[in-house]
């Protein structure tokens, strides 16, 4: 096992340089000096000297030089990695150097990530609990009641949340809590001007997540009550069932024991593959909601040409990519003896 | 005569689908005595094994029981509460299923699953239950039980998978072992000692075994008594002792059977199959259900259905002409529809 996952770990280094540096080609193909941009800054100095021109022709060049972009491709790949020194020194991932945030005064890019993570984390790791928690119940009961009138009504109300798409969803909630009803706050993290701290803080967080969180969940309801029920259905339809009820079990036992275990299976995969894309979902409700979160400042850093940032979180998507496929295999072996890795 | 353990009577068994009521089971009545072994015969669809699941009340959403009464030791189990159910199911009556492939659940180890009867049943402690299951694998003579008992299904074969179902299914010593098709899906050499087994385990707990099959050659070696099955109809009921000689009456259903095996001491070139397949259960003959296949078929059972009768001493026939002799004459080839 211990074997397995160290193979595993080996493969995801090398499928991470492969990913990295074609990222990294991606963003430098761009059409977009940051030299310049800099060098603008210094262009009011120059206006009265004589020579304004060639002055600013040689700052552009100096600050090429100071950024290493002068450098060929694979040179500049290699010191953004921080194996190769870039005008004499080390200054690269691997030197805890990710990059500087050019639009947020120059901070280094993890800084500015941090704070968005721990909202984006917290967002969603809060919506898939509470979705997981009303969808498994919910999809069981439907199996259970396959064909009665509530599993049709159930049915029915889940094929109309699933045809919505997410940000239709949050603006009508939008409307109906914010505008209507005046439940919860329009958008934002924490009432404005608010100085509030410890539990206080905390709970006016929670207040103003809420519709955002709710929003979020009530998306993901639909696909994942069907998915649920359909593999429950199919778990219910197995011989193994029928012999658990010949030997006198509990319908609860045959039903959350015997028939859960093997339509764990197929939802273990869904789960974690919809924990990952959760991340990136989270952009929209981010966006529509003013949340500080990772998607909103992707957004935000790719419309400012903030690249070094973008980069960096491309590189945690692929990392929760990899991880995830990593569990999901782990998990896959835990709940089914017949992939289990023995070696 | 003391009442039989389990006695069927006038059961029938409907389902409900979308093109209307199928009569799986339609009036069948029969009774297992305690330690003897009833056989059930029939080709696929003739209701045998959706009445021994009727007995347990295991039947799929759709189907349900609308008529008749099934006795359990002076009890109809019909009118149990689902409580009560718990209780019989795998603990006085239990099963063994056709396909040994699938019948366990492939996520638990041998020993949860043989564990399980003893916990529900008996109210031992895991640990207990655990030891019990050990013993019980040793039982059905698997080698190396303790090794076993911690795999999983799909480590073993399906010969040792039949061997931890009758485990399980004999775990708590029941009145009545259902065994539907336990054999049909292993190899010949496997087959006999999975019967051996049946039977010394019956010998050792008296057990009662309604054997469910469509292999004559099986019946033969089981069976005391043997119900013949079509469409859902019991068509013929007599001693095997009486059934396997040649005797003077049958329903031509099981002399059909009975040509279609192929025997050692045999001089016919071809085997006689019986023409034809079980008809749609939606679209039943009027008359007689085997008439369109019958080669003495005349129009009188195309017009009007029998009725089962008494035709000899524990035999009874659903028959118009039970007598071989007479319907086999020259004379009834005349009066036939078929050839």
């Amino acid at each position: 096992m211990g074997k397995y996952i160290l193979k595993r770990l080996g493969y995801m280094v090398i499928v991470m340089l492969i990913l990295s540096f074609l990222m990294f080609l991606v963003y430098t193909m761009i059409p977009f000096d940051r030299a310049v941009v800099e060098a603008d800054k210094f262009k009011a100095g120059y206006k009265n000297a004589p020579n304004s021109g060639e002055l600013y022709e040689q700052k552009v060049e100096e600050l090429r030089r100071e950024l290493g972009t002068d450098q060929n491709i694979i040179v500049r790949y290699l010191g953004w990695l921080g194996v190769m020194p870039i005008n004499g020194t080390y200054q690269g991932i691997l030197q805890g150097d990710f990059g500087t945030s050019y639009s947020n005064n120059n901070q280094p890019a993890q800084e500015v990530l941090k704070e968005p993570m721990k909202n984006t984390v917290f967002i969603n790791i809060f919506a898939t609990v509470l979705a997981l928690g009303i969808t498994i119940p919910l999809g069981i009961f439907c199996a259970v009641h396959r064909g009665g009138k509530r599993d049709t009504a159930i049915q029915v109300a889940t094929i109309v949340g699933y045809s919505i798409p997410m940000f239709i969803i949050a603006i009508v909630f939008i409307w109906l809590f914010a505008v209507e009803l005046k439940w919860f706050p329009v958008s934002g993290m924490k009432t404005p001007g608010s100085n509030y701290t410890g539990f206080k803080a905390f709970t006016d967080k929670l207040y103003y997540m809420c519709l955002p969180l709710l929003a979020m969940t009530f998306a993901s309801l639909g696909s994942m009550t069907r998915y649920v029920r359909a593999s429950m259905t199919e778990a219910l339809s197995l011989d193994c069932i029928r012999t658990a009820r010949a030997k006198g079990l509990r319908e609860k036992v045959v039903v959350y024991s015997h028939a859960w275990r093997n339509a764990l299976i197929p939802i273990i995969t869904l789960v974690i593959g919809w924990f990952i894309g959760i991340f990136s979902g989270s952009i929209m409700i981010e966006n529509i909601f003013g949340l500080n979160g990772v998607g909103r400042t992707y957004i935000l850093c790719l419309n400012n040409k903030d690249f070094e940032v973008v980069l960096l979180l491309q590189m945690f998507y692929v990392i929760i990519g990899l991880v995830g496929n990593l569990i999901t295999d782990l998990a896959y072996g835990l709940a089914d003896p017949r992939v289990r890795v023995n070696k | 005569m003391s009442a039989p353990l389990l006695e069927v009577k006038n059961l029938r068994t409907y389902f409900k689908t979308r093109n209307g009521t199928v009569k799986a089971v339609n009036d069948v009545s029969y009774s297992i005595e305690r330690g003897r072994t009833l056989g059930i015969v029939g080709e696929s669809g003739s209701g045998k094994s959706v009445s021994a699941m009727s007995i347990l009340r295991l039947l799929d959403a759709n189907g349900y029981i609308a008529d008749g009464t099934v006795t359990f030791d002076g009890r109809d189990l019909a009118t149990l509460s689902t409580q009560e159910m718990y209780h019989i199911r795998g603990n006085r009556i239990s099963v063994i299923f056709q396909e040994p492939m699938t019948s366990l659940n492939p996520v638990f180890t041998i020993k949860k699953q043989l564990s399980e009867p003893f916990i529900i049943h008996q109210g031992m402690s895991k640990k207990e239950a655990a030891e019990k299951s050990v013993e019980m694998l040793r039982s059905v003579q698997i080698p190396n039980p303790e090794a076993v008992a911690r795999q999983y299904p799909h480590q073993l074969s399906g010969g040792m998978r039949q061997r931890v179902m009758i485990a399980m299914a004999l775990s708590c010593k029941p009145d009545i072992l259902i065994a539907d098709e336990p054999t049909t899906a292993l190899d010949v050499t496997v087959q006999a000692q999975i019967l051996r087994l049946m039977n010394e385990m019956q010998k050792e707990n008296g057990t009662a075994i309604m054997f469910i099959t469509h292999d004559l050659g099986v019946i033969n070696e089981m069976a005391d008594d043997v119900v013949v099955m079509y469409c859902g109809q019991v068509v013929e009921q007599a001693p095997a002792s009486l059934i396997f000689a040649d005797c003077e009456q049958s329903h031509p259903y099981t002399e059909g059977l009975m040509f279609s095996i192929p025997r050692l001491n045999d001089d016919r070139s071809k085997l006689d199959p019986i023409p034809g397949a079980v008809p749609h259960p939606l679209d039943l003959p009027k008359g007689c259900k085997f008439a369109p296949r019958c080669k003495y078929c005349t129009q009188k059972c195309i017009d009007e259905e029998p009725k089962l009768e008494k035709v000899a001493d524990g035999q009874l026939v659903r028959c118009f002409y039970p007598s071989k002799s007479e319907r086999r004459s020259p004379s009834h080839g005349e009066i036939t529809v078929n050839n």
